[in-house]
């Protein structure tokens, strides 16, 4: 992950933080630096290489034993060694992800409020970078009480009670949860041990119905987070196939659905091929279609959409 | 051996800062051992300018003097790079960190870890966070990032644009006035030339490449809603508009939670009143013969008509 930009922003940082504290841990200083071990390592040894003359002999005397780091002559580096000033890049991410934090629903009083304030310290001191990060924002989607009721059961480790709406069918179910760990990716969702299911649940907030907090202890098994990076859904390679056809008008399937290919058609649609533990689930999305789309395949789910739209048209006496 | 990039960079950046009058190009190259092991003039420039640049986007400003004799030189002033004394208690240190691991675009994930690293070093506490909490940007589209670039420095761009019901994507010249990312997508809000108006693009919808067409100059509204004119065109602003339909008992929670009104009609029917905004047609199918239209007549006309287009298969 280390490119030459990145390393070269690092150790000018680094300069500063270790003429500051001779004797530092190598550990925490990657620590604070958010590197590796190995990777500061790397580092401490281009700076001996670092000075204002090759020739002269004016270089960084910067060594370490694998433990602590040593400079030896900080005296002669006032202006290389002051910290800097933020670049527009850098007060814009962290400026935008302050605000996008801080307005987040629910979040805790505590909690806004340091944010805002270091926002506000932030913005002064960054100057005149602060103005680029105007033009960009991020709002997360959250219901305000149900987040701050899962996030009081994840501190108090108390075990959760809700009813909860499944769109793939239509349904309310009530349930207990061990929460383990709250996020946000445009929505936002509670990850949790499931007792109605026994298993690994997530859940979207804006689709709990109704929520309590139990007054027995959170006990979840001991899992290890999903990976978020990849994306929320991650169907899994032995899950059914679904074939649909859209027009242009369904071409936004694509941009919702996670799929495995999208090939164009002639009429300016799409042929999608998804995959998905519960076929079933996409009836809602071929009634919604109407004409910008149809399920090619399996036959047994287009039988079921078909179905249900007959049925449907019996009310409106087709 | 080539001398690696970053030591490059470091040893131009210290000579840079490390000076009170102007260096000039001639005495960089002397004392900068890559300089001075690249043997072309030519290629001694490219490099160097390459690396200003680059210096310039890690924050350092760079003054240009020209000197009498018409040579320039070039020097960090301390005064113009110093970051000024900022305070952070461990509070505001511990939020911040936890907000600066939001990013998953690269670069903004680098310029946010970059900012902590320089606050550390400026004497900020370093706070060990963790929290149950994790919110997370998703990473954008690939235009996110020269969009990002050309609002900042108030440039035009031209780009390849699909409508949501488009066959083919259209070339669209927009100045760029503000990106947002809402419900895990990223807009777009700017000045259309072609259309001589505003307006929100999806990035997702964007293909090809964004290129750079000059400067911007149509003026920028003190305060541009990406948000507000996308939930609006979703309908889901404030309407005073309502539907009527009816409902079968215990299926369609959502509905029920946005009705302004439900009644009972029998055993097995409520009757609801629901907003009635773009995409309620739609929204209504997907409850098949759990939902029955029963006003406006367009509505139902509308719902009928994606039924019939499912039924026949």
């Amino acid at each position: 992950m280390s490119n030459a930009i990145d390393q070269t922003r690092r150790m000018l940082s680094l300069v500063t933080y270790l003429r500051e504290r001779p004797g530092a841990r190598v550990s925490e200083v990657a620590r604070a630096f958010g590197v590796t071990e190995a990777e500061l390592i790397g580092d401490l040894n281009v700076l001996p290489l670092c000075g204002t003359s090759f020739r002269g002999g004016d270089l960084l005397d910067i060594d370490t034993d694998g433990e602590r780091i040593w400079w030896h002559n900080p005296g002669t580096a006032d202006d290389v060694a002051q910290p800097l000033r933020l670049a527009a890049d850098e007060a814009t991410a962290l400026l935008v992800a302050a605000r996008a934090v801080a307005n987040l629903p629910g979040l805790r009083d505590s909690d806004r409020q340091a944010l805002q304030r270091a926002g506000t310290k932030l913005e002064a001191a960054a100057g005149e970078a602060a103005g680029a990060s105007a033009h960009l924002s991020v709002t997360f989607e959250s219901e305000g009480s149900v987040f701050a009721t899962v996030d009081r059961a994840i501190t108090e480790r108390r075990r959760l009670w809700m009813r909860y709406y499944s769109p793939a069918r239509d349904t309310l179910t009530e349930r207990e949860v061990d929460p383990i760990r709250l996020f946000a990716v445009g929505h936002t969702y509670v990850e949790g041990w499931c007792r109605l299911s026994e298993d690994r649940r997530t859940f979207r907030l804006d689709r709990v119905a109704e929520i309590r907090l139990l007054d027995e202890p959170s006990d979840p098994p001991r899992i290890e987070p999903r990976d978020l990076s990849q994306g929320l859904v991650q169907p899994a390679g032995d899950d059914p196939e679904v074939v649909i056809e859209v027009g242009p008008g369904g071409r936004w399937v694509a941009e919702y659905y996670p799929h495995d290919s999208a090939e164009e058609l002639a009429d300016g649609g799409l042929r999608i091929t998804l995959r998905t533990p519960d076929p079933g689930s996409l009836r809602r999305l071929a009634l919604r279609l109407g004409r910008d789309g149809r399920i090619v395949a399996p036959a047994a789910l287009a039988a079921e959409a078909r179905d249900a739209a007959v049925q449907a048209l019996a009310a409106y006496g087709e | 051996m080539a001398i690696a990039k970053a030591e490059r960079l470091m040893n131009l950046a210290l000579c840079l800062m490390n000076t009170r009058r102007p260096v000039s190009k001639r005495e960089l190259r002397a004392s900068i051992e890559a300089y001075h092991e690249v043997t072309s003039d030519d290629a001694f420039n490219r490099m160097f300018e390459r690396d200003k640049d680059d210096l310039r986007e890690l924050g350092l400003v760079i003054d240009t003097v020209e000197s009498l004799d018409g040579e320039f030189g070039y020097l960090a002033r301390s005064d113009r790079n110093r970051l000024p004394d900022i305070a952070l208690d461990p509070e505001e240190a511990a939020a911040l960190s936890l907000a600066a691991k939001v990013w998953q675009q690269a670069r903004l994930a680098e310029a946010a870890s970059g900012a902590l690293q320089k606050l550390r070093a400026a004497g900020v506490p370093y706070e060990d966070v963790s929290s149950a909490l994790e919110p997370r940007i998703p990473a954008p589209e690939p235009a996110f990032e020269a969009l990002m670039v050309a609002t900042r420095e108030r440039k035009a761009v031209a780009f390849d644009y699909r409508k949501a019901n488009a066959v083919r994507p259209e070339p669209r010249l927009v100045e760029p006035w503000a990106l947002e990312c809402w419900r895990g997508h990223w807009y777009l809000a700017g000045y259309d030339r072609d259309r001589a108006d505003v307006r929100v693009f999806r990035l997702s919808r964007i293909s090809g490449k964004v290129r750079a067409r000059g400067a911007a100059a149509a003026e920028v509204p003190d305060h541009v809603d990406v948000r507000e004119a996308v939930a609006r065109w979703a309908g889901e602003g404030a309407t005073a508009v309502t539907a009527r339909i009816r409902l079968r008992r215990d299926s369609g929670y959502p509905l029920r939670a946005r009705a302004v009104a439900t009644t009972p009609v029998d055993a097995d029917w409520d009757e609801l009143e629901v907003p009635y905004g773009h995409g309620l047609d739609a929204w209504l199918a997907e409850f098949g013969p759990d939902v029955v239209v029963l006003a406006p007549e367009e509505l139902r006309a509308e719902v009928v008509d994606r039924l019939r287009a499912v039924a026949k298969g």
